[in-house]
């Protein structure tokens, strides 16, 4: 299940279900999303298809490192949501 | 308690909750929607991420401060300007603890609750916080 919030969920709508062959990573996720909706490639990676600085991310309701975690193995039923720098308060 | 809601908050029945014979004194913080040349602002939050957090965030402010009662509202949706976005009531023995853990809990709220503020106005629409808008 990838969750959006904020910029992201409005390129990509707030939760969708996607489904991955055996051992793909976080990094695999995110280029899947980023195949099928060319706004949230642009917005996300850069030129040299790095994660932009401000796209955070949580697998499961804990955030990941965005550039150490990607090559996570995501498990079925894993929860992964994208989100831009947090702004409460 | 701790909420995240739409619904307008009452700092008057924070401090109702919050009051105890033992705390001496209560310190309130009140966070609203600043006129910056906007007309509103949309509030969002990953809701269960986000009381799991502020629900850590009370924990440890309780045990740092020797705090008696801990409440915390956050609003979402949509907020004109003046509106209020976040209530914070502390109570304490003391007055230093109360204002501690007061300021504890805001900077903590800010830094780590999954929540995030468009601004809406004349000047068009921006996520508070990142310099580059996605997909802009």
């Amino acid at each position: 299940m990838v969750l959006a919030f904020a910029s992201f969920r409005e390129i990509l709508g707030k939760e969708r279900e996607i489904c991955l062959v055996e051992g793909a990573t976080v990094r695999d996720l995110l280029e899947e999303l980023a195949a099928a909706r060319p706004a949230f490639n642009e917005a996300a990676f850069d030129d040299t298809g790095a994660l932009r600085d401000y796209v955070l991310l949580m697998v499961n309701r804990k955030r990941i490192d965005p550039i150490l975690d990607l090559s996570r193995p995501l498990q079925d039923g894993d929860e992964l949501a994208i989100f831009p720098p947090l702004a409460g308060g | 308690m701790i909420e995240i809601t739409e619904e307008e908050l009452s700092m008057e029945e924070l401090i109702k909750r919050a009051r105890s014979k033992d705390a001496g004194a209560m310190v309130t913080f009140l966070g609203s929607v600043r006129d910056d040349g906007i007309e509103r602002l949309e509030v969002e939050a990953f809701r269960e991420a986000a009381l799991a957090e502020l629900e850590s965030i009370q924990r440890e402010a309780t045990s740092r401060f020797a705090l008696k009662a801990v409440e915390i509202v956050h609003r979402t949706g949509t907020l004109a300007v003046g509106e209020s976005i976040v209530a914070i009531v502390c109570s304490a023995g003391h007055r230093e603890e109360a204002f501690s853990g007061c300021r504890y809990i805001i900077e903590e709220l800010k830094k780590r609750a999954p929540l995030w503020k468009k601004e809406l106005g004349e000047r068009g629409e921006h996520w508070v916080g990142q310099d580059e808008p996605a997909g802009k």
